[in-house]
C-alpha cells in the first residue's frame, strides 16, 4: 500500500496519557482508496457467496436442487411476465420500514416492533378505505394518513413507556407486536371493526377494499408499478437528506452518538428521541397501508395481513448499515428473495428457504466490517482482548 | 357490589383450582430454563435478544433426535445442542467479532425461525414424547403437590438447576469473573480476566439453557415441533429478568408470575369461565409490559450490560 | 520469595546504553527489572522510543515526564497490556515476554492502578482475589486482607463494599490487590492524585515499608515533581517517548528536574501548577492575588443545591456558592465527593432536587436540556468524551454543537458557513487538526480539549464551569489552557474552577472553596491560601 503523504496536517503529537491513541491520518489520496477498497469489496464478496453456498447446501442435503431453486427465484420475481413490477411493489413497504428504522437507529433508538406497527398500520387503513365514502383520491389519501397515524402511535407508546418509565424500547415494541397480533384477530371477530360484511366467510377475513380505494398504478412494459413505490422512494430521498443537511438530522444523529453531550446542547432526548421513533412507526404504518392497498397480499385485511414485511424490512435496515439511499437496493435484494419464493413450491423445496437466505444475506454483510475493525486495531497496534 | 363478589369468588375459585398451579408449572417451566440462561448471560453484561431462536432450535433439534433414535434422553442432549450452535453464533459474533449484540440476536431469531420451519416441512420429524413421572408422597401436597412433582421429569432438572445456577455464580471464580465482566470490564481486564471469553462462555450456557427449554417444550409439553411454536415466550422470559432486577430470585419469580398469566387460557376453560380468546393469548405480554412499567428501574441493571468490550476504549 | 541476587552476572543486555551506576550498590547486583530500547508506535506516533529503564530492589524509581512523554505506555508493557514494537525486558536478569497482565503477575510484576480497577459493587475481598487463578475461598481471602492491612496500617474491611468507599480508602484496597501476590516488583501511577497531602504522607511512608523493609523495586510514575523529589531515591526522566536523562533524586533540584521535562528552561514560578510544586504555586498565589477582588456583581449563584442519586445516596448536600463577574473561584476537594454532580447540574444534565441555580440573579431550571446553556453557561466537562464533544462528528460539527442559528438557515444547515466558522475558531485558538472535517476523534486530547474551549468561549458565556481542565494535558497545553482561562475572567467572564488538583486551583482562583461530601466546608482568598489548611479540609477535618 502506498504510504499516504501528508496534506500539510500538522505533525503527529504523541497523545497524552490516558487517550486513546489518535488516527493523525489526513484524507487518503484517490490511488490509496481504490487500493484499499478492493480487499474490502473481496471480504464482501467471500462472505456473501458462502452465505449463498450454505443456503445451497442446505437445498441439496434435504433434497433439493439449488440450481433449480436458483431459477425458480429469479422466474418468480423477475422474469415471469408482471414479476419484476410485483418485486418493485414488494419493495416498497420494505424500503418504507427500513427507512423508518434508519431514523431512529441514527437517534440510537432499536425499534424492532414494526411487524406490530405494519400490522396495525394496515389495520388502520383498512378500516377507513371500507368506510369512508367520497372520491377515490380522498379516499386513499385519508386511509393512509390513517394508517401512518396507527402505526406512529403505536411506536410511540412504546417511546412514552422508554422516557417515563425506562422501560427499553428494544423489548416493548417486541412485546407490542404480539399484542399488536392478538388486536388484530379480535378486530377481524367484530362487524364494527375490521370483520367482513358477509355471513358466509368461516375464515375470519376482512372486508374487501374497493377498488378505488386502492393505489393507483402506472403500466410499464406490461407490469404494473403501484404510485406505493414512488411513495417509498420519495420518502427515501426525503429522509437521506434531512438526516445529512438539517438541523433537525443533525440533532438526531447528536443524539445517537452522545445522548449526554447532546443534552448539554440543548437536545432534550424524550423529544427528539420520542419523536424519531414515532416517526419510525409511522413508516412501518405507511408501510402496511402500502401493502395492503398495493394489490399486492389480496383485497382485503386478513389475519398475519403482515406477512414479515415488517421483519424483513428491519433486516434490510441492517443490512443497508445505517445509510439511508443503500436501503434501495437492498430492499429490492429482498424483495427479489419474496416474491421468487412464490415459485419454489414447484421445486419442491419449501419456500421458506427463502426466509434462510435473507438472514444469511444479513449476517454475511456483518461479517466484513467487524473484520476490518479488527485488523484496524491490529494495525494501530492494540492488543485485541 | 354483586359484580365484586363475584369477582372474588371467581378469583377464589382459580386460586383454589389444582389447574391452575399445574397449568402455570408447565409454563413457568419453559419460562424458568430459558430465564436463568438469560439471568446468566445479562449479570455478565451481554443481552441476548436470539433467546427465542435458541429456545426454538432446540425444540426443534430435540424433535430430530426424538425422531431418529427414539431415546429420550439422547433427544434431549440434541435440544441442548441445538441451543448451543445458535449461542455459539450469538457468542463468537457479539464478542470475538465485535458485532452489534441487538442485530446478530435479531437476525438469528429470524434465522431460527426460518431455517427450522424449513426443515420441518422437509424432514417432518415424529416425537415421542416422555410421559409424567409421579413423585409419591411429594405430589400428595395439596393444591401445588400435583403441580410440582408429578409432572414429566424434564421439568424436574429446574428444580437442581436453580441453586447450581446460584452457586455457580456467587460461589465460584467463574462466576465471579462473570460478574465482574457485566460490572466494570475494565477493571476486570487490567486484574487479568478474559472478558470477552467470559461474555461468550455466559451466552453458550444460556444457549444450553434455552436449547433444554426448547426440548421441554417438544418432548415435555406438547410433543411434537411446531413452526415458531415459541411465539414469542423467548422475549418473556427476557422481560422475566428485568422484572427480578437481575436477580435469580427475582427471575425466577417472574417466571412463575408470567406463566400464570399465560397458563390462564386454559385455567379459564377447565373451570368453565368464558373469556376473550385474543385477550388472553395477549395477557402475558401485557402484564410483561406492565410489570416492567412498574418495576423498571435501572439502578440494579449490571453496569456494563449491552455495552461491547474493547480494550483501550474506556 | 526468592533471592535472585546470587548467580549470574549483571551485564547488561548488549546495545543497551551503560547505565549510571546509582546510590552505593554497585552493578554486579542484578537489577529487578531492565528494560531495554523499547519502542512502540500507535500509526504515525511514537510513543515510546528506545527507551532504557532499570528498577532496582530496596529503591524507589521515579518515572518523571510530562503528561504525553510516554510514561504509561512505558508501564503497559512493563505490566502486559500493551506489547512493545521493539526492545527487551529482563526480570532479574532473565529475558522475559510479557504477553499479558497475568504473565506479568507470574513474573512478580504489580501495578497499583489510579482508575477503573476496582469493581464497585463487589466487596473488598473480592476485588482482591480477582484475576487469581485459584479456587475461591472467601474465609482464606478475607483473613489474606485483613494481614496485609494491619501489616501496612491501611486499615481497610474486606467486608466492605466499594462502592462505599472514599477514593483513597480505594486506593489502599489497590494497594491490597496489588501486594497480596507478593510481588516484586510494583508500578504506582500517579498515586497522589486522588489524595489529600496528608493521605499522600501517609502513601509515602507506605511505600518506603514496602520498598526500605522489604526488599522489593518500587517504580514511581508522575508528572509532579513534589512527589518525585519526595518520595524517590532516583529518577529517570521521560519527554517525548525519550528517556532524556537519569539521575539519583538528591542530586537533582526542582529546576533542573523541570528543564529536563519540558525540555526548555522553565519558571518554576509561573508554571508551577504546571510542574505540580504545591508550595512555590502557594507562594506565587499569596503574592499575586494580592488585591482583594473589587465587589464585582454576582453573576452566577447555586443556592442549597442537593442531588441524590438512584440509590438514594447524597452527591450534592445543601451546596451554595457563588462566583462574581471576573471572578475565578475555586472549588478544591478530593475526587468523589460531589464534584461532577456540580458539574452535571451546571451543566444540564441532571436536574436538582431542591434548591435553586441562578444566572444574574434570574433563576434557571435544571431539568430542561440545554437551559443552562442558553442562560449563558459554558462547560468545559471534566470527561470531554462523555459529555464535552462527540468523537464521530467533523471537528466543525463540533464547533457548533450547541447552538446551529449562525450556521443554519430555515432549519438547513449551511456547510460552508460552518466550514468557514469552523476554520476562524481553529486558527483563534490554534487547534491542529487536517482539516474542519476531520473527524473528533482523530485530534490529539490538547486538541480536543481547544475544541471544546474554543467553542464554550465563542458563545460568549457569562459564567465559564472548567472541571480539570488541564487534565491529562502536557506542560505546554496547560498553560495555554490557564492562560485562556485567565483571559477569560479579565473579559468579565465569571469562572468556577472544579478541580482536585491543588496546584491548579490555587495558580488560577482568587478565591478558593473546598468541597466535602456535597458541601461547601471552607473557604479562604488565594492570598490567605494555607495548603496545609486546604489539606485538612479536603480531608474532612473541621476548619
Amino acid at each position: 500500500m502506498t504510504a499516504t503523504t501528508s496534506s500539510g496536517a500538522a505533525p503527529a503529537v504523541v497523545p497524552p496519557e490516558g487517550s486513546p491513541p489518535s488516527a493523525a491520518a489526513p484524507t487518503p489520496r484517490r490511488t490509496s482508496r481504490w487500493r484499499r477498497a478492493v480487499p474490502i469489496a473481496i471480504t464482501y464478496i467471500v462472505s456473501v457467496a458462502v452465505a449463498l453456498a450454505l443456503c445451497a447446501l442446505l437445498v441439496s442435503i434435504t433434497g433439493g436442487s439449488a440450481s433449480e431453486v436458483f431459477s425458480a427465484l429469479i422466474d418468480g420475481s423477475l422474469r415471469s411476465p408482471g414479476a419484476w413490477g410485483l418485486t418493485v411493489n414488494t419493495a416498497a413497504p420494505l424500503l418504507c420500514v427500513a427507512i423508518g428504522t434508519i431514523w431512529a437507529g441514527k437517534a440510537g433508538l432499536s425499534n424492532i416492533g414494526q411487524e406490530g406497527q405494519v400490522l396495525l398500520g394496515a389495520a388502520g387503513t383498512a378500516y377507513l378505505a371500507t368506510r369512508l365514502e367520497g372520491p377515490g383520491f380522498f379516499v386513499i389519501v385519508v386511509s393512509l394518513a390513517g394508517g401512518v397515524v396507527v402505526g406512529g402511535l403505536w411506536a410511540l407508546l412504546a417511546a412514552v413507556m422508554k422516557y417515563t418509565r425506562n422501560v427499553p424500547e428494544v423489548i416493548s415494541t417486541l412485546l407490542l407486536y404480539f399484542i399488536a397480533i392478538q388486536m388484530t384477530d379480535y378486530a377481524l371477530t367484530k362487524r364494527w371493526l375490521l370483520a367482513s360484511l358477509s355471513t358466509d366467510s368461516r375464515v375470519n377475513n376482512g372486508q374487501p377494499i374497493k377498488s378505488d380505494a386502492r393505489l393507483p398504478t402506472f403500466e410499464i412494459f406490461g407490469n404494473s408499478i403501484s404510485v406505493g413505490a414512488v411513495i417509498a422512494v420519495v420518502l427515501t430521498a426525503l429522509i437521506a437528506f434531512a438526516l445529512a443537511r438539517t438541523t433537525t438530522g443533525f440533532r438526531l444523529r447528536m443524539l445517537g452518538l452522545n445522548p449526554r453531550t447532546a443534552r448539554r446542547a440543548g437536545v432534550s432526548a424524550a423529544l427528539v428521541g420520542g419523536t424519531a421513533l414515532a416517526v419510525s412507526g409511522a413508516t412501518a404504518g405507511l408501510a402496511g397501508a402500502i401493502w395492503l392497498t398495493g394489490g399486492v397480499p389480496g383485497d382485503r385485511f386478513t389475519s398475519n395481513m403482515s406477512s414479515n414485511i415488517g421483519w424483513q424490512g428491519l433486516l434490510v435496515a441492517l443490512l443497508a448499515r445505517q445509510r439511508a439511499l443503500l436501503a434501495i437496493p437492498m430492499a429490492f435484494v429482498f424483495a427479489v428473495l419474496r416474491t421468487g419464493s412464490q415459485f419454489l413450491s414447484a421445486t419442491g423445496v419449501d419456500r421458506r428457504i427463502a426466509d434462510v437466505v435473507q438472514a444469511m444475506l444479513v449476517l454475511a454483510l456483518l461479517v466484513p466490517p467487524a473484520i476490518q475493525e479488527i485488523q484496524r486495531r491490529r494495525a494501530k497496534g492494540e492488543v485485541v482482548a | 357490589m354483586i359484580a365484586m363478589v363475584a369477582f372474588g369468588g371467581s378469583l377464589w375459585d382459580v386460586v383454589t383450582a389444582e389447574a391452575t398451579y399445574g397449568s402455570t408449572m408447565r409454563f413457568a417451566t419453559l419460562l424458568a430454563f430459558a430465564a436463568i440462561g438469560e439471568w446468566i448471560a445479562e449479570r455478565a453484561g451481554t443481552i441476548n435478544i436470539s433467546i427465542e431462536g435458541m429456545i426454538l432450535t432446540g425444540a426443534f433439534t430435540s424433535a430430530l433426535g426424538s425422531s431418529t433414535t427414539g431415546n429420550v434422553f439422547v433427544a434431549l442432549l440434541f435440544g441442548l445442542a441445538g441451543g448451543l450452535i445458535v449461542g455459539f453464533v450469538q457468542g463468537v459474533m457479539s464478542h470475538r467479532l465485535g458485532t452489534n449484540q441487538f442485530v446478530v440476536g435479531l437476525t438469528l431469531n429470524v434465522l431460527a425461525v426460518g431455517l427450522t420451519a424449513f426443515l420441518d416441512a422437509q424432514i417432518e420429524p415424529t416425537v415421542t414424547s416422555t410421559g409424567t413421572l409421579r413423585i409419591p408422597g411429594l405430589a400428595d401436597i395439596p393444591l401445588i403437590g400435583e403441580a410440582l412433582f408429578d409432572a414429566t421429569w424434564i421439568q424436574y432438572l429446574l428444580y437442581p438447576l436453580i441453586p447450581l445456577a446460584w452457586f455457580v455464580m456467587y460461589r465460584t471464580r467463574w462466576g465471579l469473573e462473570l460478574r465482574c465482566a457485566g460490572e466494570n470490564p475494565q477493571a476486570g481486564d487490567v486484574s487479568g480476566i478474559d472478558i470477552n471469553k467470559r461474555r461468550r462462555q455466559a451466552v453458550y450456557v444460556c444457549g444450553l439453557c434455552s436449547g433444554l427449554a426448547g426440548a421441554y417444550l417438544t418432548l415435555g409439553q406438547t410433543g411434537s415441533f411446531t413452526a415458531n411454536g415459541v411465539s414469542g415466550r423467548g422475549f418473556i422470559a427476557l422481560a422475566a429478568v428485568i422484572f427480578g432486577g437481575w436477580t435469580l430470585k427475582g427471575t425466577i419469580a417472574g417466571a412463575l408470575v408470567f406463566g400464570f398469566f399465560s397458563a390462564l387460557g386454559s385455567v379459564f376453560q377447565a373451570l368453565g369461565f368464558q373469556a376473550n380468546a385474543q385477550l388472553l393469548v395477549a395477557l402475558p405480554f401485557i402484564m410483561a409490559l406492565a410489570t416492567m412499567l412498574i418495576f423498571a428501574s435501572r439502578s440494579r441493571q449490571p453496569a456494563a450490560l449491552a455495552r461491547p468490550f474493547v480494550r483501550g476504549l474506556t | 520469595m526468592s533471592d535472585p541476587l546470587t548467580g549470574s552476572g549483571a551485564a547488561p543486555v548488549d546495545g543497551a546504553a551503560p547505565r549510571l551506576v546509582v546510590g552505593s550498590l554497585g552493578s554486579h547486583r542484578v537489577a529487578a527489572v531492565h528494560l531495554d530500547g523499547i519502542t512502540k508506535r500507535y500509526g504515525r506516533v511514537v510513543a515510546c522510543d528506545g527507551v532504557d529503564l532499570t528498577l532496582e530492589r530496596g529503591r524507589v524509581h521515579g518515572v518523571l515526564g510530562e503528561n504525553g512523554a510516554g510514561k504509561s505506555t512505558l508501564m503497559k508493557i512493563l505490566i502486559g497490556l500493551v506489547q512493545p514494537d521493539a526492545g527487551s525486558i529482563a526480570v532479574h536478569g532473565a529475558p522475559k515476554v510479557i504477553a499479558d497482565p497475568l504473565a506479568a503477575a507470574d513474573l512478580g510484576i504489580a501495578m497499583v492502578h489510579q482508575h477503573y480497577s476496582l469493581v464497585e459493587p463487589l466487596t473488598v475481598w473480592e476485588n482482591v482475589i480477582l484475576g487469581e487463578r485459584v479456587r475461591l475461598d472467601r474465609a482464606q481471602a478475607c483473613e489474606r486482607v485483613a494481614a496485609i492491612s494491619a501489616r501496612y496500617g491501611l486499615g481497610v474491611d474486606p467486608l466492605a463494599t466499594v462502592s462505599r468507599l472514599t477514593a483513597g480508602q480505594r486506593q489502599r484496597v489497590e494497594i491490597i490487590k496489588c501486594l497480596r501476590r507478593e510481588p516484586e516488583i510494583i508500578v504506582f501511577d500517579e498515586p497522589t492524585s486522588v489524595l489529600t497531602p496528608a493521605e499522600s504522607e501517609q502513601l509515602f511512608s507506605v511505600l518506603r515499608a514496602v520498598v526500605v523493609e522489604e526488599h522489593r523495586a518500587v517504580a514511581l510514575v508522575s508528572h509532579k515533581l513534589d512527589e518525585i523529589i519526595h518520595a524517590t531515591d532516583e529518577v529517570t526522566i521521560m519527554r517525548g517517548g525519550r528517556v532524556v536523562d537519569r539521575l539519583a533524586t538528591s542530586a537533582a533540584t526542582a529546576s533542573s528536574l523541570a528543564q529536563s521535562m519540558v525540555g526548555r528552561p522553565v519558571s518554576l514560578r509561573s508554571e508551577a501548577a504546571a510542574l505540580g510544586l504545591i508550595e512555590t504555586v502557594a507562594e506565587v498565589a499569596s503574592d499575586e492575588h494580592a488585591e482583594a477582588a473589587v465587589e464585582a456583581p454576582v453573576v452566577l449563584e447555586v443556592r442549597g443545591a442537593t442531588v441524590r442519586d438512584r440509590d438514594g445516596r447524597v452527591l450534592l448536600d445543601d451546596l451554595s456558592i457563588a462566583v462574581r463577574r471576573g471572578e475565578i473561584v475555586g472549588l478544591a476537594g478530593v475526587e468523589g465527593n460531589g464534584q461532577r454532580a456540580l458539574a452535571d447540574v451546571l451543566s444540564s444534565l441532571i436536574p436538582l432536587d431542591d434548591g435553586e441555580v441562578l444566572v444574574a440573579g434570574a433563576r434557571v431550571v435544571t431539568d430542561r436540556p440545554g437551559a443552562l446553556g442558553a442562560a449563558g453557561v459554558g462547560v468545559i466537562p471534566e470527561d470531554r468524551h462523555d459529555s464535552g464533544c462527540v468523537l464521530d462528528l467533523t471537528v466543525a460539527e463540533n464547533l457548533v454543537l450547541a447552538d446551529l442559528r449562525p450556521v443554519s438557515k430555515v432549519g438547513l444547515l449551511d456547510r460552508k458557513a460552518m466550514e468557514a466558522r469552523a476554520t476562524e475558531l481553529m486558527r483563534a485558538f490554534e487547534i491542529q487538526a487536517a482539516s474542519p472535517h476531520a473527524m473528533m476523534r482523530s485530534l490529539s486530547g490538547g486538541n480536543q480539549q481547544r475544541v471544546v474551549l474554543a467553542r464554550e468561549l465563542s458563545a460568549n458565556p457569562r459564567v465559564l464551569i472548567a472541571a480539570q481542565p488541564t487534565h491529562g494535558l502536557d506542560v505546554g497545553a496547560i498553560e495555554y489552557m490557564t492562560a485562556r482561562l485567565r483571559a477569560a475572567a479579565a473579559d468579565g467572564v465569571a469562572v468556577l474552577l472544579i478541580s482536585t488538583e491543588l496546584e491548579e486551583v490555587l495558580t488560577l482562583a482568587d478565591r478558593v472553596c473546598v468541597i466535602h461530601r456535597g458541601r461547601i466546608v471552607g473557604e479562604m482568598s488565594a492570598q490567605d491560601a494555607d495548603v496545609e489548611r486546604l489539606g485538612l479540609l479536603m480531608g474532612g477535618a473541621a476548619a
